[in-house]
Formats: structure tokens, sequence, C-alpha cells
């Protein structure tokens, strides 16, 4: 019982960390309609600068809010170059976040070598009637449910929120009313780069992260957008937990390796199911 | 005064023109129709003044505030009818939408629904409203009878005739059928592939033999 | 598109210039560096016309390229003759796009690019697995290439024959662009719908480029398991897959040409600067930043300001001189 509990666990902290990489990218989905490849970048990005702030002495909070901090900055890069051009077809500016993706390769390999890097977190455990429950869980968890918490509140009760809505829903109204759609893209793309970073920030004592973890954090994000529809960054809580648990009692269970190939199994099959019903007319709206 | 002045406005898609040296003008305080069917380039003319389409040539001058109500309503449908009518304000930032509810009274109840679930009718109105809020000189409305029930629209033309009066709200209607927009108006144009066809008072327009025949077969219907 | 056509027609000459000049003239770096372009180019031009042509996106293909790998490396492990493992190699790659494709296929977009990334990943990790393919650790001591009593031994010999594949490719690829079935996968690029109601088996059309793409792949990767007598998994990253998109992108997408441009370009450049970064002084994982920028850097340039590719900045002057010469 103590295995798959613990198991569980692994897996909620895991998913917390997927479901923020997703609400990032259901965020810059929704607002500019493109699948940003590099998301999971931003991730490894902050992780590797939280690194490097510690070793210069910052302490721990400054030093990862600096680096969330920097990662929104890289999302805002990243969508001058997927978005900041009149006239970018959708299937352009996804190849152009690969672009971003891969020149993110390149800087992290510059900046700190290709090995991978890891900084501690909160040590140490509690102790749960015999099962230890390490307190880099829990910071993970509730970091993720005040986020969460907070983004709800800023689309809810916010008025800059309901623009980003109204941009999402209706671009052509959003210019009408005066809301700048290239304008709001870019904030979208801010906003899902310090999600990212978020995400980075928090599993990275959890799991040392390389230059190229990004492709694993963005097939986990992806799957857990899927999984939440798209459409709400809030239901990408669920899909993240979903798959970070259903992944973690895989690898506890059967094989490690497979565990992403499961991910991506069901991220397939639910895509496919999705994609059969819709008919040829209201695919062309995408 | 002009609140809004084209001079031979030329708007091209590519290769097609849409819009091919177009003259309009309304006056501060005027209710104008622009009435043509289909594709005849009435949405591209709004849109030219909104500032989305861009130019091929030709002069658009806009005197004051002006709003654009799209065809289609064109709402926020996952928001409230209160935060789509308070997005209408996002560039005078003056949100505050009860002088917009005692206008439309109607809208009173639907506050806080959901702008997809309302009725067309309903919808319009909140477009308007939405229009209305960001305090515009002019007001321009694309169909806004498409999809509506005769009642309705002469619900929402008596809105618009009450703001004008009241008001001063300056109006430019722009619609497929000449029935309603020639009752509401006093000046009118007449729009077919890109080119102004006739103009003149409303009563001029319902006179000639061009108008009555492809824009007010209705109303010798409804005569008769 | 007329015009992209009639500067295609000067690839297959080029093409055999080349193949005549690899006769003995060059050095074997040079050599080797053909093998790779010619590979890479044969599955390029799938790319190209998957992407172009047909309008679909695919970050998998790599994952075709390691089919065709792996089915001709694990046959001729177990025992049966080379060119049996040859020719399976693009039939096991088509078969494997076919079974795939029909549900893929029904997604468009940024999905179907997700899911073809997806199932390079899943691919990945199933060979990885298998005992067969030796798993991890990968599959060794391929026999070379034999062909009635020739033994393809020396990089020029592979030269020739990734030449030859290449040339096949291409005057295939040419002939099916230019037949009806090629014009009605055009109207499929723009608009799916149209093309539906004109009477084009859309559903058809899409996998069947698709697996023709996949059997490019498949071709260029039996090749490969030949020439280097080894694979594993770690031979064919997603890094590999978007390889061949930027190639495909940056020369131009929809073209042969274009294809056979953008590896070229990308190849070489990649070369000259790990050339660069491997020269004393520099630190050792110089050669993968700078090959990271420029794969980045050319992406981003080509997708932003040159949508078509190097084709479409190099046609209408191509064009202009094709004109003149005519006068």
């Amino acid at each position: 019982m103590s295995a798959f509990l613990s198991y569980v666990l692994h897996g909620i902290a895991m998913g917390s960390s997927f479901a923020l990489v997703a609400s990032g990218l259901i965020i810059i989905y929704r607002v500019t309609r493109v699948v940003n490849l590099a998301q999971g970048t931003f991730a490894v990005f902050a992780a590797f600068t939280t690194s490097t702030l510690l070793g210069a002495g910052l302490p721990h909070g400054a030093a990862e809010l600096l680096a969330v901090l920097v990662a929104g900055i890289l999302g805002l890069l990243a969508g001058l170059v997927a978005v900041g051009k009149r006239g970018t077809s959708p299937q352009a500016s996804l190849i152009a976040t690969l672009g971003v993706a891969i020149f993110c390769y390149a800087l992290e390999i510059l900046i700190w070598g290709d090995q991978p890097r890891s900084f501690p977190g909160l040590a140490g455990s509690f102790e749960l009637s015999g099962l230890e429950l390490p307190k880099q869980y829990v910071v993970v968890v509730a970091a993720t449910i005040l986020v969460f918490a907070l983004l709800e509140g800023f689309f809810e009760w916010t008025y800059a929120g309901k623009a980003l809505t109204a941009c999402a829903s209706n671009p052509y109204a959003a210019t009408l009313v005066g809301i700048g759609v290239v304008r709001m893209s870019l904030f979208g793309f801010m906003l899902g780069g310090a999600l990212g970073g978020v995400a980075g920030v928090l599993l990275a004592p959890l799991s040392p992260m390389s230059y190229d973890s990004d492709l694993s954090l963005f097939v986990n994000g992806f799957a857990s957008a899927i999984l939440a529809g798209l459409k709400r960054p809030v239901f990408a809580l669920v899909g993240g937990l979903i798959i970070g648990m259903a992944e973690a009692l895989v690898a506890g269970y059967a094989k490690a390796s497979y565990q992403s190939a499961l991910a991506l199994l069901l991220t397939l099959a639910i895509l496919v199911v999705q994609g059969a019903r819709r008919p040829v007319l209201q695919a062309t709206e995408e | 005064m002009n609140l809004i002045e084209i001079e031979e406005l030329v708007v091209r898609y590519g290769s097609i023109t849409a819009l091919d040296g177009v003259s309009l003008s309304v006056s501060q305080g005027e209710m104008v129709a622009l009435v043509g069917a289909n594709g005849a380039g009435k949405s591209t003319l709004l849109r030219a003044l909104s500032g989305v389409v861009r130019r091929a040539g030709g002069k658009v001058r806009i005197q004051g505030l002006f709003a654009h109500v799209p065809e289609g309503r064109q709402l926020f449908p996952d928001l409230t009818v209160e935060d789509n009518l308070r997005l209408g304000a996002f560039r005078s930032r003056e949100r505050d939408t009860s002088w917009v509810y005692q206008l439309l009274p109607e809208l009173e109840r639907t506050r806080r629904q959901r702008a997809g679930t309302l009725s067309g009718g309903q919808q319009q109105m909140v477009a308007i409203g939405r229009g209305l809020m960001s305090r515009p000189d002019v007001l321009a409305i694309d169909e806004m009878s498409l999809g509506l029930a005769p009642l309705v629209v002469r619900q929402l033309a008596r809105i618009l005739a009450q703001l004008n009066q009241t008001r001063g709200l300056t109006v430019l209607l722009v619609e497929q059928s000449a029935l309603v927009a020639f009752s509401l108006c006093t000046r009118g144009y007449v729009l077919e592939t890109g080119k102004i066809v006739a103009s003149g008072t409303t009563g001029e327009l319902a006179q000639s033999s061009l108008v009555k025949d492809a824009y007010l077969g209705s109303v010798r219907k409804a005569a008769s | 598109m007329r015009g992209i056509m009639r500067t295609e027609r000067y690839a297959l000459p080029a093409l055999l210039l080349a193949m005549l000049c690899l006769a003995g003239l060059f050095d074997e770096t040079v050599l080797s560096l053909y093998v790779l372009f010619a590979l890479a180019a044969i599955v390029t031009v799938g790319v190209s016309l998957l992407m172009g042509q047909a309008g679909q996106v695919s970050l998998g293909q790599g994952a075709f390229y390691a089919c065709g790998a792996y089915t001709a490396g694990v046959l001729t492990t177990q025992g049966a003759p080379g060119l049996v493992g040859f020719i399976a190699a693009p039939f096991a790659a088509a078969a494997l796009a076919f079974v795939i494709g029909v549900p893929l296929l029904l997604l468009r977009g940024h999905h179907l690019a997700f899911a073809t990334l997806a199932a390079h990943l899943i691919f990945l990790s199933v060979v990885g697995e298998m005992t067969i393919t030796g798993g991890d650790v990968g599959l060794q001591g391929i026999p070379r290439l034999r062909v009635g009593g020739f033994q393809f031994d020396s990089v020029l010999s592979y030269a020739y024959l990734s030449s030859f594949a290449l040339l096949v490719v291409v005057i295939l690829a040419r002939n099916i662009l230019a037949s009806r079935p090629g014009r009605g996968l055009r109207a499929l690029s723009s608009s799916e719908i149209a093309a539906a109601s004109s009477g084009v088996p859309v559903g058809l059309y899409k996998l069947a480029v698709f697996a023709l793409s996949a059997a490019f792949a498949g071709l260029a990767g039996g090749i490969y398991a030949f020439y280097m007598g080894y694979l594993a998994p770690g031979s064919f990253p997603v890094l590999l897959s978007i390889e061949y998109v930027v190639m495909a992108a940056i020369g131009g997408l929809g073209t042969i040409a274009g294809g056979l441009i953008g590896s070229a370009v990308v190849l070489l450049l990649v070369h000259a600067l790990s050339r660069l970064a491997t020269m004393s002084g520099m630190p050792s994982t110089a050669p993968v930043i700078l090959s990271y920028a420029v794969y980045a850097v050319l992406l981003m340039a080509a997708v932003l300001f040159l949508p078509g590719g190097i084709m479409s900045a190099i046609t209408p002057a191509w064009e202009r001189i094709f004109r003149r010469t005519r006068q």
C-alpha cells in the first residue's frame, strides 16, 4: 500500500508541474491559436537560472522569483518571433516556436553546458503514518494551487483577464473594441513563459534537468492540455494530475521507460477520437 | 459639420477590388442609410472606417469617436453581458454600464448571463450597447436586422431614433433591406459592387425605380 | 506553381552532373558528406511534398527513417540476403505509415504535428525495448550490402548507391506531381473542402502521400543501415525529424529542388560550422551550440521571411534568365 501511495504522491508532484506547463500552453493557444513548441524550454531555462542565482548567493524564493521573471521575458521574446510579424500563418508560427526552442538549446549549452543540473529544494520530509512525504512535494503542490488560484482570479475578476479572454474568443470584435490583438498575444506569451518558469523552478529539485528535458515536459504538458480540452487553464490542473499519476504508476509497476509512451498514447487516443468526431467543415476553422 | 467624410475610397483584397472609388459623408446628428446587396462592399466600408483593412486609395476623415457594431453581433460568447458591455469601454475607460441599461432596460435582467446564450435580438442589443460604451459620436451598425423578427427590429430602430434625438448620436445604418433603413434614416446611399450608384434623401431613393425593384420588393408586398 | 515546376527540370541534370563528378575526384570526407546529403535529400523531398503539396505537418519522419534502417538491419542480421533487407526497408516504412496514418490523418495542423512527434517518440521507446533490435544498446554487425556478387564496401560505392536512390525518388516525385493525382494533391493543400467537392478522395490521397514520403524515408534508412553497419535508438533522435523539416522549409516547401537545396545548404552550413568549432581554442560544446544556433536562426528566418524557402527567392530570377535565353 505504501508503495502505491508513494507512487501517487510522486505523480501528484510531477503532475503539478505538467499542469503548470499545460496552463501556459493553453493560454498561449487560446489567445494566438499557436501551439508553443518552446513551452518546455521556459521551464528548463528558469531552472538553470535559479541554480546560477542560488550559487551566486541569492536566497531561496528570491532566486526562484527572478528566474520566473526571466522565463516571462523569454516567453515575450518567443512571442515576438512567433506572432510579432504581421501575416504569419499559424503553421509558420508553430515552426517559428520550434526555432525558438532550438535556439534556447544553443543558449543553454553555451551558458550552462550540456550536463544535467539541479538545485536543492526544501530538504527533509514529513512523516505521515509511516509514509515519507518529502517537503518539496508539499512546496510544489502548494505553489501550484496558489498559481492556479491566481490565474482563475485573473481571468474571472480582472478587466485585463477578461480582455485576454475576449481576444481569445473573438479577435475581430476585440480589435473593433480597441483591444490590440498583437499586444494581447505578446502578453499571453509572457504569461505562458512565466508559468513554464514556475513549473521548471518547482520541478528541478525533484528531477535534475538538462537542456533536452524540455521535450518530455512539453509532451507531458501538451498531453495534460489536451486532456483539459485546451479551454480553461484551470482544467489543466486535473489533466496534469491524471498524466502525472498515470506515469508514476506505470513507472512503479511496469517499466520506467514506458511512462512517456503511455502519456503519448493516451493523448493520441483522445486527439484521434476528437478528430474523428469533428466533421471536415469544422476543422477548417482552426 | 461632417463627422465622416469618405473620398474616392478604394479597398482591395488581393486582386479583388471591394470598393472602387466610394465617396460619402455623414454630418453630425444625421441618420444615414447605406443599402446594398450581399457582397456589395458594405462591411468593407465599415472596416475601412474602423481601420481594420488598409486603404488602397482615397481619403477617410473621421471627426470624433467612431464605433462599429459588426454584422453578426460578434459578441464575446463566454463572457457575461455585463463584461461585454464593459469591454466596449476598453478605449474610453469609463466602465460604468448603468446608463446603457437605462437605455436598453431589457438587458438589465440578462446582466449576468453569458452572452452566447441570449436570443438574437438581445445579442443585437448587447452589441449596440457595447458600441455605445465607447461614448462614440458616430455609431455604425452593420446588418442590424439580419435574422431578427420584424418586431424586434422595430424595437431596436426605436431605440436608435431615441438615441439620435435625445443624445444627438449620429447613426450610419448599413443594411441589405432598405425597408428599415429608409424608415429610420433621412438620407441614404446605395452601394453596388463597390460603387455608389444612388444617393439622396430616403424619400427620393424610395421613389427611384432602381431602389424599388432591387431593395424594396417587400414594401409592395406589404402594401398589397 | 507552374514556375516552380519549370525550375524543377534543372534538379535532375544537376544531380546527374554531381554523380558523374563523384567518380574518384573527391576525398573520403567530401564523399561521406555527400552520402549524408543524399540520404537527407531523399527524406527531405518526401517531407517537402508532404508539407508543401499536401499541407500536412510531420515532425516524425525520423521514425520512418529509423523503421527502414531497422528493417534492413534486423532482416540481414537474422540471415536474410542484403537485397531483401534493402527492398523491404521502404515497404516496411510505408506499411507503418499506412497503419498509423489512418487514425493520425484525422488530425490537422498542430494536432497532427504533435501526433507525428508522439509517434516518433513511441517508436523509439518500442525499439529500445525489443531484443531483436538490440534494445537500447543497438544492433551491431549489420553485413555489408551484397547485390549479385558486388559488395558495397567503400564510401564511394555508397555515394553512388544513395545518388541512384535519390535519382529514383526525384523522378518518381516529379512524375507524381505532374500527374492527375498530383494536381488533386495540390488542390488538397489549398482547400480540403473544395478538393472534396470536386471529387478528390481526400482521405486516400492524404494517406498515400504520407505513405510515399515514409517510403522515401525508409529507403534512405535502409541504405543508412548498410552504410553504418550499426544502429541504435540514439541514432534517430527527435531532432532528426526536426532537421528534415528545417531542410524542407529552407529549401522551399512543396518543391523537389527545394528538398535538394535545403538539405545541401543545411548540411554544408552545419559541417562548416563544426569544422570552425573544432578548431583549437573552442570549447568542446562549441560544435553543438553552433549547429543548434544555426538551425534555429535558419528555421526562424525561413519561416518568417521566406515562407516559400530558397526556391521562392531564386525562382523569379531563374524565370527571368529562362525567358531571356528563350528570346
